[in-house]
C-alpha cells in the first residue's frame, strides 16, 4: 500500500472491534440509537439532526458525542444482526454507554482523537478504521 | 473467571468488562453489591432475549450470580397498552424480558431503582446501575459511585460481582469542572428539568461534573431528580453537585477539589425562554404524556384535585404513568378512580417513551404531545411528535381544554 501523508491519518485512543474500510458519513452532531433514530428504516429521524434523513446503514458514522442513556448498549448489537447498523462509529467523545453497546454487538469503534473528527472527516470520504491501534486513515477524500 | 473455571457467564462477563474497562483505561475492577438491570423490552430488543435466553439455558452452575439484581417496572396495563399499541401484544413481550431475567435470578419488581423498593447503597459503595436517572441519582444524591452500567454491561456485573474501575468510581473523576448558579428557585419540575436540560446541552460531555448554587439550599428530591434525569438525556452527565446539598459538595472548594471559577449564571428567563422554545401554544393535542420518573402518589393526588369536576377533551388521550403499587396505592384513596372519571388513564409498566412510542404516534396519528418531563419531549421529538413541556398543572388543563394552553 503507498504510504499516506500523514495529515490524512488521525489518532484516538485504542477502541474496539476489528479494522474496516468504508464510506464515511458525517456530522457535527451527537449521537443517540435511541434518541435519534428510525432503527426499522436506517435513517436518523430527529428533524434537528444535521443527517435527517439519511441512511447510516453500512457507512462510516462520525459524529460529536455519544448521548443519552441505557437504550444504545442493547441496541447497536440488535441493528448489527437486523443489517440495520453502520460499519463503524467514530466519535469525538463517548460514554461508557456507547462503548459498552459497541463491545456487545462488535461494532468498530474509536474516539478521543487528536483532532475534532467531525471536521476532519467529510462525508463521502473511503476511510480506513482501525479500532486495535486507534487510528483512522481517509484513503479517498470526497470530491464533494 | 477469565478461564471458565467460575462458569461460562462469569467468563463472558469479564472477558466483555475488559474490553470496555481497556476502552475507558480502567484501573481494574471493583466489586458491587448491587446491581440494577432495565428490563424496558424495547430496549432489549428480540436479539437481546435471545441472549438473555441462551444464558439462561447454562446449567445453573455455569450462571451463578454475583450480586444482587433488580430490574423494575414488571407488568403491563393491558387496557391501556392494547388501546396505545393495537398491532404489537406489548404485554406478552414484555413478559418474555421479564420471564428472561427472572430466569437468570434477577428480582422482576414493579419498583422504580430510586424510590428505595431495593436496598439502596451507602455512601462511598460501588454499585453498577443501568437506568442513566438511578446512575446519576446514586453518584450526586446518594455519594455511592457508579458509571453508566448498561443493558449488557450491568448483566455481565451480575455474573462477575464487579465492575471496571474508572470514571465514576475515581476520587478525581467526581470533582466539580463547571460552576452554575440559579438565580431564581424553579417553581415546578418542568423548571428544573429545564435547568438540566440547559446545563447538560452545554456541557454536552460524560466527564463534566457541574456544580451548582440554589438559592435557599433546599429542593424536593423530586425536583432534584428531574433536573438529573434531564442532565443525563440532553448531556450524558453522570454526576452533579449541589452547594451545601450533596454529600460531596459542602462547599465550593471542596466540590472543586481547588478555588471554584465564577459560575455561570441561570436565570428564569433562559429557563422560560427554553420551554418557549419547543412551540405549539394554542394548537390542538393529541395526547398527554406524564411520566420520567414514573408519577409520585403526591403527583396523582395533583392531578385527580386538577380533573376534579372537569373532563379531558375527547380529542386529547390523557396518560399518567406511575409504578403498580402506586396506582394499587391511588385506588385504595379513590385517586385512581377520579382520574379515570374524568376521562384520564392511569398506566403502569414501563414509560411512555419506552414502549414503542413511534409506533403508537403513528397507530394514532398523533403529532402534537405535552409532558412535564423534558427527557419525554427530548426523546419523542426523535419518534416524530411535536412536543413541549410544562408544568403538571398546565399539562391537565391543556389536556381538558384539548389544545396547548400558554
Amino acid at each position: 500500500m503507498t504510504p499516506q501523508p500523514d495529515a490524512l491519518i488521525f489518532r484516538g485512543h485504542v477502541g474496539i472491534g476489528s479494522p474496516v474500510r468504508g464510506v464515511a458519513l458525517a456530522a457535527s452532531d451527537d449521537f443517540s440509537a435511541r434518541y435519534d433514530l428510525d432503527r426499522d428504516r436506517g435513517v436518523v429521524s430527529r428533524p434537528a439532526h444535521k443527517l435527517y434523513g439519511e441512511s447510516y446503514v453500512g457507512k462510516i458514522l462520525v459524529l460529536n458525542a455519544a448521548k443519552g442513556g441505557v437504550a444504545s448498549a442493547w441496541m447497536l448489537r440488535d441493528m448489527v444482526l437486523a443489517g440495520k447498523a453502520p460499519l463503524a462509529l467514530l466519535l469525538n467523545n463517548a460514554n461508557p454507554v456507547m462503548a459498552q453497546g459497541a463491545a456487545f454487538a462488535d461494532l468498530p469503534f474509536v474516539d478521543r482523537f487528536d483532532t475534532d473528527i467531525t471536521q476532519a472527516i467529510r462525508t463521502g470520504d473511503v476511510v480506513y478504521v482501525d479500532p486495535v491501534q486507534g487510528c483512522v486513515r481517509i484513503e479517498t477524500r470526497s470530491s464533494g | 473467571m477469565l478461564d471458565g473455571a467460575h462458569g461460562d457467564a462469569a467468563r463472558w462477563g469479564i472477558e466483555y468488562q475488559q474490553r470496555v474497562g481497556t476502552f475507558f483505561d480502567a484501573v481494574d475492577f471493583t466489586p458491587v453489591r448491587l446491581i440494577h438491570i432495565s428490563s424496558d423490552r424495547e430496549t432489549i430488543g428480540n436479539s437481546g432475549i435471545a441472549f438473555l435466553r441462551e444464558l439462561a439455558e447454562l446449567p445453573p452452575e455455569q450462571r451463578k450470580p454475583r450480586a444482587f439484581a433488580a430490574a423494575d417496572f414488571r407488568g403491563f396495563d393491558e387496557e391501556t397498552f392494547k388501546f396505545l399499541l393495537p398491532g404489537r401484544d406489548l404485554a406478552a413481550q414484555s413478559e418474555e424480558a421479564v420471564e428472561a431475567l427472572a430466569d437468570l435470578g434477577v428480582a422482576t419488581s414493579h419498583a422504580y431503582i430510586n424510590d428505595h423498593s431495593v436496598t439502596p447503597p451507602a455512601f462511598g459503595e460501588a454499585c453498577g446501575y443501568s437506568g442513566t436517572p438511578s446512575v446519576i441519582y446514586m453518584n450526586s444524591l446518594v455519594g455511592a459511585r457508579c458509571n453508566f452500567e448498561a443493558g449488557p454491561s450491568s448483566l455481565a456485573a451480575f455474573f462477575t460481582g464487579r465492575v471496571p474501575r474508572y470514571g465514576f468510581h475515581l476520587d478525581e473523576s467526581r470533582r466539580a469542572t463547571h460552576a452554575y448558579r440559579l438565580d431564581f428557585t424553579p417553581c415546578n419540575v418542568a423548571e428544573w428539568g429545564a435547568v438540566g436540560a440547559l446545563i447538560g446541552r452545554a456541557l454536552n460531555s460524560y466527564w463534566s461534573v457541574p456544580a451548582l448554587e440554589i438559592p435557599d439550599r433546599s429542593a424536593a428530591i423530586l425536583s432534584l431528580n428531574h433536573m438529573a434525569l434531564n442532565l443525563a438525556s440532553f448531556g450524558s452527565i453522570a454526576m452533579f453537585h449541589i452547594i451545601g446539598v450533596t454529600p460531596e459538595a459542602p462547599d465550593w472548594e471542596t466540590a472543586f477539589g481547588k478555588p471554584a471559577p465564577d459560575p455561570t449564571v441561570l436565570t428564569q428567563a433562559d429557563v422560560l425562554e427554553f420551554l418557549d422554545s419547543w412551540g405549539g401554544a394554542g394548537e390542538k393535542l393529541d395526547v398527554v404524556a406524564l411520566s420520567t420518573p414514573q408519577l409520585t402518589i403526591t403527583e396523582l393526588v395533583e392531578i385527580a384535585e386538577l380533573l376534579d369536576g372537569a373532563r379531558v377533551h375527547p380529542d386529547t388521550t390523557l396518560l399518567a404513568y406511575a409504578p403498580l403499587e402506586i396506582k394499587a396505592a391511588a385506588e385504595r384513596i379513590g385517586v385512581k378512580q377520579r382520574i379515570e372519571a374524568a376521562g384520564g388513564r392511569l398506566v403502569h409498566g414501563h414509560d411512555f417513551f419506552a414502549t414503542f412510542a413511534k409506533e403508537i404516534r403513528e397507530s394514532h396519528n398523533w403529532d402534537r404531545l405535552m409532558t412535564h418531563s423534558l427527557k419525554v419531549a427530548n426523546i419523542c421529538a426523535g419518534y416524530g411528535y411535536r412536543p413541549r413541556a410544562a408544568s403538571l398543572e398546565q399539562c391537565v388543563k391543556s389536556a381538558i381544554a384539548g389544545k396547548i394552553l400558554p
